[in-house]
């Protein structure tokens, strides 16, 4: 691959769409340096599932068409991109990881995906992931695993295992990931980039895969915070059709980048995201911590109330709903599901009513005292992203070895799952590297509707720290 | 628990929803349910007569960030 093409696929969502504005790079240019990378590359990390390259670049030739007819470029313009296989584009084939769906063809395009066509994005095809999103490693019995750019027998985090790989390998700028439990934050933590689930209701779900309606989340997996925010401004909004989604006007979470946190009040809880914690994870966190009042922030260690209870509220909702989607299938086909799914999904027939009722009416409440006990005098909540140090895809693996690898596979969500039931917008960044050269994550969560104020504190970190900036050698 | 509550459970599952269990790994995912139950006894008596699953959407708003 030549260097400049090279140099090409590096640049990051805003770099490549100010590139194309400019005139200094064509469309064209961007996803062949792309296409380059992922053939030279992705044959080791295993990220994509569908690759639609003569698409791809007919869309950027027509990019680069109206672009020298003096058509003025959308925000995202000729920015190449790739998703996670559950966002419906209609006539293609959307798998959503497994065996069931392996030649689905919707008959709808998603709305988010309609709004990055039109922003100018390029979409060049479709990501690996766990089957139906429903694991956090990442691990895929059908298309097999995804693998950690950084170190491949590594995992990359689930359930955006190619969004979280491919983005941090350089393969496109940017890829839609969904989060109900942590599966857009734990691949970007654990893969090195910044992604983030915005609040519950923010972003329209229309012709996106469903698992648990109630805590299913879409956003973005970029290199930076500007990158998400850019994109978030793009994707958030009702859009008449997703009857859940929150009506309340879409800023532009790029103008907040300022850089300014001076006098801004992070809360680190003390309970529950430290328990049992690795001390190079706590100590990388630490230290992030510092870069951060070095910007004029200050941090308080606070309690964090229910934080058990909402453990136990989140499992049962995102079961039962999961098992109430998967009901046809696995009275029909349980044998095509990977073994620890139709295990997982078995379980969610077994809840009482009431205890999903209760798990779902509760949540109100508890956001109010979460709110009122954890963040009244505070603007953000500081947390690990991950517990412990990356773990292997061979000690995660629980279809290979229930009995060793259950209680290590379970804890890696720990840290990621309350902001889901909270629905608090929550980003990931990179804040350094693991004794085993593997990247550790911050959760930066920020009150209902806050997605500026969380994407605001990254971008300060990232002014300050190029831990973002790092490419894994492949 | 004095007995075993696997097969019991696992048969209301057939009789309720038609669905069998499907490997071992269906068997471990009924066996965490003791430790479920016991969770949720340790929440009784924190819902509240009025609760209902709508007040989410009304405490997003409520407690939205007030800063643009």
């Amino acid at each position: 691959m030549s260097a400049i093409l090279d140099d090409l696929a590096l640049l990051s969502v805003t770099g490549a769409a100010d590139a194309f504005a400019k005139g200094e790079a064509k469309a064209e240019a961007l996803v062949s340096a792309c296409l380059a990378r992922i053939d030279a590359h992705d044959v080791k990390v295993n990220s994509v599932i569908r690759l639609d390259r003569e698409a791809a670049l007919e869309a950027a030739q027509a990019l680069d068409k109206a672009r020298a007819a003096g058509e003025k470029p959308g925000p995202l313009a000729g920015v190449p991109m790739m998703h996670k296989d559950m966002y419906y584009r209609a006539g293609k084939v959307s798998t959503c990881g497994s065996k069931i769906r392996r030649d689905f063809k919707p008959s709808v395009t998603a709305t988010v995906l309609q709004r990055l066509d039109a922003a100018g994005a390029i979409d060049m095809g479709t990501l690996n992931m766990a089957e139906f999103a429903q694991n956090p490693t990442g691990h895929n019995a059908h298309y097999g695993d995804c693998h950690n750019p950084w170190s491949l027998p590594y995992c990359t985090g689930g359930s955006s295992s190619g969004s979280g790989a491919g983005v941090a390998a350089r393969f496109f700028a940017c890829a839609l990931g969904s989060d109900t439990g942590g599966s857009i934050r734990l691949p970007a933590g654990i893969c090195g980039v910044t992604g983030i689930k915005g609040t519950q209701t923010r972003v329209p779900r229309t012709g996106v895969m469903p698992l648990s309606f109630s805590m299913d989340n879409v956003g973005p997996l970029t290199r930076t915070a500007r990158d998400a925010a850019r994109v978030m401004t793009v994707i958030s909004g009702a859009d008449g059709t997703d009857q859940t989604a929150a009506p309340e006007s879409v800023p532009d979470y790029e103008a907040a980048l300022t850089g300014d946190i001076s006098g801004l009040r992070i809360a680190v809880p003390r309970e529950w995201f430290f328990y049992k914690a690795d001390d190079i994870v706590v100590k990388t966190f630490e230290a992030a911590l510092e870069v951060l009042k070095a910007r004029g922030a200050t941090v308080d260690y606070v309690s964090a109330p229910s934080l058990a209870a909402i453990g136990t509220y989140t499992a049962v909702i995102s079961r039962v709903e999961g098992a109430t989607i998967h009901a046809n299938w696995m009275r029909e086909h349980p044998g095509d599901y990977a073994i620890h799914l139709s295990g997982r999904l078995f379980g969610g027939y077994a809840i009482p009513g009431h205890y999903y009722l209760e798990a779902l009416s509760r949540r109100g409440p508890l956001l109010r005292q979460f709110c009122k006990e954890a963040m009244a005098d505070y603007d953000i909540v500081a947390t690990p992203t991950l517990r412990m140090r990356v773990p292997t895809l061979a000690e995660t693996d629980i279809d290979k070895d229930a009995e060793a690898n259950w209680a290590r596979h379970m804890v890696v969500s720990a840290n990621t799952r309350p902001f889901n039931y909270l629905g608090l917008p929550t980003v990931s960044i990179p804040v350094g590297f693991d004794d085993r050269g593997l990247p550790v994550g911050m959760q930066l969560s920020a009150r209902p509707f806050g997605e500026a104020k969380a994407l605001k504190v990254a971008d300060a970190y990232q002014r300050d720290t190029d831990w973002h900036a790092r490419v894994p050698t492949l | 628990m004095a007995t075993d509550p696997v097969p019991q459970i696992a048969e209301a599952i057939r009789l309720w929803s038609g669905v069998t269990c499907p490997n071992a790994a269906g068997k471990r995912g009924l066996e965490d349910f003791c430790a479920l139950i016991k969770d949720f006894e340790a929440q009784r008596g924190t819902l509240v007569f009025e609760d209902e699953p709508s007040t989410f959407e009304a405490a997003l708003r409520a407690e939205a960030e007030s800063e643009a």
